[in-house]
């Protein structure tokens, strides 16, 4: 469903993703790790479509060129994005905020809306899966919420949104256990024949919850290794000092290219 | 035009040291810090002056205002319009027209007019004492509860005389009485005109007032108005104001905490357009001892709209164990808005805890991201983060149906 070919991205003249090539199929999941500062973050907001990056190569799902699309337009084909830091937007109800967005969502797709009474409902359920209390959807998005609390809004949203691509971006930072429980579970709940997941995370911990179907390691900006999940208990015991040492002289090579 | 003001009101004298003061004195000028930002060659071709009788029939109106239950008084071209007005209400409350009262009972309203010439802020104030015959008065017996808001509603019709009417409010709130008033601003027609409103207000021991303006005049007109309060010991003000009308919209609060342990709480939500000047001039005089009070304005300005918020902390000598706090935030959504902010604290007294702070920003580029990435459209995304900067004054507002009527003006969906 989803191809990444010679994906680069660069951000003020500094390249972080090189030449990422990457393909996910119907029903995956696959997690995604890395050290600080490999680009994991910057290869979520390049599918989501965050604004300043410079990025060249090619992104499709199902067949539709994302990178040719505002955000909002990526989320109507199909792509949600958990966000690291899920942003505070006080005044804004987020009942409201989720019922808009499903709304436009739909909207865009030629679908009929969902009415007030309806959508109670299907936040509800969506509530239930997190173990939300009611008082959540009255209040602020995310304003005032704990980190655990805004990470929960997260996979409520996504299973109010029902994705075809979601792209988890360090869901399990700044999770205690019970939190990391319910959002792993929430995430289990969501998977689905028609939907791929892309878990990113720092910590083979949340992939013990989130049995991925393959692990993808990203080192500078591209993928330098691929398995199963007993590859993230491999980097878990060892680090990814292994990978780094590898790819010293290609990530030279690529930043001279990026320069010149 | 109706009777001339010596006719209709027998404080002459009043009216005459009014005038005196604008003869002596003269208009403000950008050179006083209150009108900086006033457009004072516009506001010079306006003829304030006795009241206008209107030329054409009353407006509907309608959807002009909220929706109340309760008794209110409409005044018209600086008129009360008795047909439009209901001036029952429940028990403890006093309802009646400005001249009435000041005909029928002068020495109890003497205390709203007669002003020392050091009572006098500027010569629009100085007009208003000198012009204004009519009004509205609001009197809640002591100990009163009222369960209904009071609804004063100005209308303003101007002609080719370039008419500004002069009214007056007064309020007055007995020992342990409480009433919510909601003063509604709003005209009609395209012609340049204005209005200047004073309204005093008097809130007596452990007294509580919520006082709501909605200033929604025409963008063909200027507004002026003047809110000077006096709290006595215990006693509670809430003032929620929406600056939204007017090229020139002009609110001023002056509320001097009279009497110990008095708390007042000031907000309000300026949102301009096209090139409104939308100014708040805020005044908390802190002269008693223990008082506490809360300023809190936000500021939406887009297109070449200029907002102001003056806003002055005075603790007097002797007011020790104040404790002040204001905040002033806005959000400028054009490169050719501008917002000018400007805190202003004379601390006299000891032990005063005083804070204040403002913000100038623009919308939140993360947050439109994280909307859009959540498939909102730019355009929707914006708009409610707009909605939501400015809800959180609108919020403050305790009856539902003036939330509603705001929100409907600013063009938000009910939420």
């Amino acid at each position: 469903m989803l191809h990444v070919n010679n994906l680069t991205a660069a951000i003020g003249g500094k390249q972080i993703l090189n030449d990422l090539n990457l393909e996910v199929g119907d029903n995956e999941i696959f997690g995604l790790l890395g050290p600080n500062g490999s680009g994991k973050s910057t290869f979520a907001h390049a599918l989501a479509g965050r604004d300043g990056y410079d990025i060249t190569g090619e992104v499709t799902l199902d067949g539709a060129d994302l990178l040719d699309m505002e955000p909002e337009a990526r989320a109507a084909a199909g792509v949600f994005m958990g966000f690291q830091y899920p942003v505070e937007i006080p005044g804004v109800n987020n009942m409201y905020f989720l019922r808009t967005a499903l709304n436009s969502v739909r909207r865009a797709r030629g679908e009929t809306e969902v009415g007030a009474r309806d959508f109670l409902n299907v936040s509800k359920k969506a509530m239930d899966l997190v173990e939300m209390k009611e008082d959540f959807l009255y209040r602020s998005v995310n304003a005032g919420f704990s980190g655990g609390e805004k990470k929960r809004n997260e996979i409520l949203q996504m299973a109010i949104m029902e994705p075809r691509l979601a792209v988890l971006d360090e869901t399990d930072s700044g999770l205690d256990i019970d939190a990391l429980r319910i959002v792993a579970g929430g995430v289990n709940a969501l998977r689905s024949p028609e939907r791929s997941m892309v878990v990113i995370t720092h910590y083979q911990r949340l992939l013990d919850y989130i049995k991925p179907d393959f692990v993808h390691v990203l080192v500078d900006g591209r993928i330098v290794k691929s398995g199963d999940h007993t590859l993230a208990l491999h980097l878990e015991a060892n680090g990814y000092a292994d990978f780094e040492n590898d790819l010293g002289d290609a990530s030279e090579q690529s930043f001279a290219g990026a320069q010149s | 035009m109706t009777a001339s003001p010596t006719a209709i009101d027998p404080a002459v004298t009043g009216r005459a040291a009014a005038l005196d003061w604008v003869e002596l004195s003269g208009y403000p000028t950008r050179r006083n810090e209150a009108w900086r930002y006033a457009p004072h060659k516009k506001l010079a071709e306006l003829s304030f002056g006795p009241p206008v009788a209107l030329t054409t029939s009353v407006p509907d109106l309608g959807d002009l205002i909220p929706a109340l239950d309760g008794p209110r008084i409409v005044v018209v071209n600086g008129v009360v319009n008795t047909e439009l007005s209901t001036m029952t209400g429940p028990t403890g409350l006093h309802l009646s027209s400005l001249l009435d009262a000041r005909r029928e009972q002068p020495d109890r309203l003497a205390v709203h007019f007669d002003r020392v010439k050091s009572q006098i802020s500027d010569a629009y104030m100085a007009l208003n004492i000198a012009f204004g015959g009519d009004g509205a008065v609001v009197r809640v017996d002591a100990g009163a509860t009222l369960e209904v808001p009071i609804h004063i509603v100005d209308v303003e019709v101007p002609d080719e005389t370039r008419n500004a009417s002069c009214t007056g409010v007064v309020i007055e709130l007995g020992a342990g009485s409480s009433a919510t008033v909601v003063e509604t601003r709003i005209g009609v027609g395209a012609d340049f005109g204005g209005s200047n409103i004073r309204t005093t207000i008097t809130i007596a021991d452990d007294a509580s007032l919520e006082h709501v303006l909605l200033q929604n005049v025409p963008a063909s007109h200027m507004h002026l108005s003047n809110i000077d309060v006096t709290q006595g010991a215990n006693s509670k003000f809430l003032a929620r104001s929406f600056n939204l009308g007017a090229s020139y919209g002009r609110v001023a609060y002056r509320v001097d905490l009279a009497g110990s342990r008095a708390h007042a709480d000031l907000s309000g939500l300026f949102f301009g357009f096209g090139d409104q000047v939308l100014d708040q001039q805020i005044n908390v005089v802190h002269s008693a001892k223990n008082c506490t009070s809360r300023q809190t304005y936000r500021g939406v300005l887009d297109d070449a709209s200029t907002g102001i918020f003056n806003g002055g902390i005075d603790v007097l000598p002797g007011a020790d164990g104040t404790d002040a706090e204001q905040s002033n935030k806005n959000l400028i959504l054009s490169d050719r808005a501008e917002v000018n902010t400007q805190p202003r604290l004379e601390i006299l007294a000891d032990e005063v805890a005083c804070k204040h702070g403002a913000t100038v920003g623009q919308l939140d580029e993360s947050a439109m991201y994280y909307m859009r990435s959540r498939g909102i459209p730019a355009v929707e995304a914006r708009r409610l983060l707009i909605n939501g900067f400015a809800d959180q004054v609108v919020d403050e507002v305790s009856i539902e149906s003036v939330r509603t009527w705001i929100n409907q003006r600013l063009g938000h969906d009910d939420v």
